[in-house]
């Protein structure tokens, strides 16, 4: 009987992991640290739509705008062996953007902040595509990567090269990577908005290092410091910073430089006893700009037999304010250096929960394919309350947000 | 059934019943050759009855830094095992977080910056 190609697929794992208890020195495959090419061919897309609340009302002045960003985003993925020592991986994502995006901030008869939306509504569409390759030995892994991004007014080029190297027979794996992103910026309608330059560009170079280290046969713990270093214009030029009274606006002006830095630790650990796994994530983040953040996630992975798994998720992210961020300037008071509105460098918490469904389905009688379709859902909630600081007065621009995903991947 | 076989069955009986009495070892003694062994003193039942464990086992309850075999790697070969089981779903979720919030996602290579509003 023609033995099918899953069967044949389990039997090459089996083989391999067989030879290399055999050479238990030399290795085996594991997907904790692979240390061979893919044995099969994966290619998956997916849909996810990310929808922004709308501005409650009482957070701007009175018939202002209030719908905010909509994104659909198309992802497809190719990824496969070349030879028993390489494989290839490629992505590319599709988006389109619509919706109005905050302006800047005023304040209302109370004296509260209240936020303007940019009127016009935004059409932009971003294309990203990104192919990766990696090179195995018997001890690591090399990886070469790059790609391009492209939307109206922005484009991206990013290079990237990572590695791993395994010692402790195996146990211990060290991962490290450098990658480099070089950036223009062409702001839309420049010519209506003299905050708004026509031209500006700004550059990156980031480097980790990592360590992982399987703890026993169902545990894995991994520590990770990451280093950005970004250079040149770092504003929004679509945002501004409104000075009571005088009814002057000034551009959004961010030093030209900023360092990041973020220490990252994962462990993850399956149970099975109840067939469940469980990610714990944290991370903190400090930067030269003055903000600095916690966070938390954890997720359950909870199968029910091989073809059903539901994974609920909860995220917890708490930052501070970065030094240069007003709401507004304040009547009479000088302008300083650098400003910005952006709620995104104000102080806040964030609580995002979600949950994904995945169903696994084969297909004997064609291709024998290994099918995964999935769903999900993820809401996004932020808050001053949030924070762990205490923030007296929260931007009024902190955003909430909704989406949705569907998909489906296909391994052969 | 014959005589022969009818006789034959009497003395297996008598044969059988014999070696579970005492006059089967009437006249014969088992050898001293073991008598200066001395047997270990057995634990107790119920301690002796508890399921025999395997190396891989009693090095798992000192739960921690075991150095883990290639072929005792089936669970933390599993797929949701992985830091980033859906790689799409990672790149899209760290791509919001990096567009939404301050910080930035730690841990790999990266990718590209965005004009994000």
């Amino acid at each position: 009987m023609r033995r099918s190609r899953r069967e044949r697929r389990r039997e090459r794992a089996t083989l391999r992991a067989l030879t290399s208890s055999a050479l238990a020195l030399i290795g085996a495959a594991s997907k904790a640290s692979a240390d061979t090419a893919m044995d099969h061919f994966e290619t998956a897309y997916t849909f996810s739509n990310y929808s922004e609340d709308p501005l409650k009302s009482s957070k701007t002045i009175p018939g202002g705008e209030t719908t905010r960003y909509t994104i659909d985003t198309q992802q497809v993925s190719v990824a496969g062996p070349v030879t028993d020592w390489l494989d290839l991986g490629l992505q590319y994502t599709h988006e389109t953007m619509s919706g109005a995006s905050p302006w800047y901030v005023t304040n209302d008869a109370a004296g509260t902040p209240i936020q303007i939306m940019s009127g016009a509504t935004i059409q932009d569409t971003r294309d990203d595509l990104s192919l990766h390759g990696n090179y195995y030995t018997e001890e690591g892994r090399i990886g070469l990567g790059g790609g391009y991004s492209t939307e109206n007014d922005f484009t991206s080029k990013f290079f990237s090269t990572d590695g791993e190297l395994h010692f402790n027979e195996k146990n211990t794996t060290l991962s490290g990577g450098l990658s480099s992103s070089f950036d223009t910026i062409t702001p839309t309608q420049a010519n209506l908005y003299p905050t708004r330059p026509t031209y500006k560009t700004k550059e990156s170079y980031a480097g980790f290092l990592g360590l992982s280290q399987i703890i026993n046969r169902r545990s894995i713990i991994q520590g990770s410091f990451s280093y950005n270093f970004n250079t040149g214009y770092l504003s929004d030029p679509y945002k501004e910073v409104f000075q009571i009274g005088g009814h002057t606006q000034y551009g959004d002006s961010r030093p030209n430089q900023r360092h990041q830095f973020a220490f990252l630790l994962r462990y993850n650990r399956h149970i099975e006893e109840t067939e469940s796994t469980i990610h714990l994530s944290y991370q903190y983040y400090v930067d030269t700009w003055g903000v600095s953040s916690h966070t938390a996630e954890l997720s359950w992975y909870q199968n029910f037999g091989d073809a059903f798994q539901v994974a609920p998720l909860i995220r917890y992210y708490s930052q501070s304010g970065a030094d240069f961020y007003v709401p507004y300037l304040p009547l009479g008071e000088r302008r300083p250096d650098n400003m910005s509105s952006d709620y995104r460098l104000s102080a806040y918490g964030a609580l995002s929960f979600g949950i994904k469904a995945e169903y696994v389905f084969h297909t004997p009688w064609w291709r024998d394919i290994e099918w995964r379709t999935h769903a999900s859902f993820e809401r996004y909630l932020s808050s001053g309350d949030l924070s762990f600081t205490s923030v007296s007065v929260p931007a009024p621009g902190l955003v909430n947000f909704t989406v949705f995903s569907v998909g489906l991947s296909m391994n052969f | 059934m014959t005589r022969t076989a009818r006789q034959l069955r009497a003395l297996a009986a008598a044969a059988v019943l014999c070696s579970q009495s005492a006059c089967a070892s009437m006249d014969f003694h088992w050898p001293h050759w073991f008598e200066d062994v001395k047997l270990p003193d057995f634990p107790a039942f119920d301690e002796y009855t508890e399921s025999p464990k395997s190396y891989v086992e009693i090095a798992l309850e000192h739960d921690f830094l075991v150095r883990v075999k290639p072929w005792e790697r089936a669970v933390l070969a599993r797929n949701d095992m992985a830091f980033d089981p859906d790689a799409l779903e990672a790149a899209r979720r760290s791509h919001t977080f990096f567009s939404k919030e301050a910080s930035m996602p730690g841990g790999s290579a990266g990718g590209g910056g965005c004009g994000c509003n």
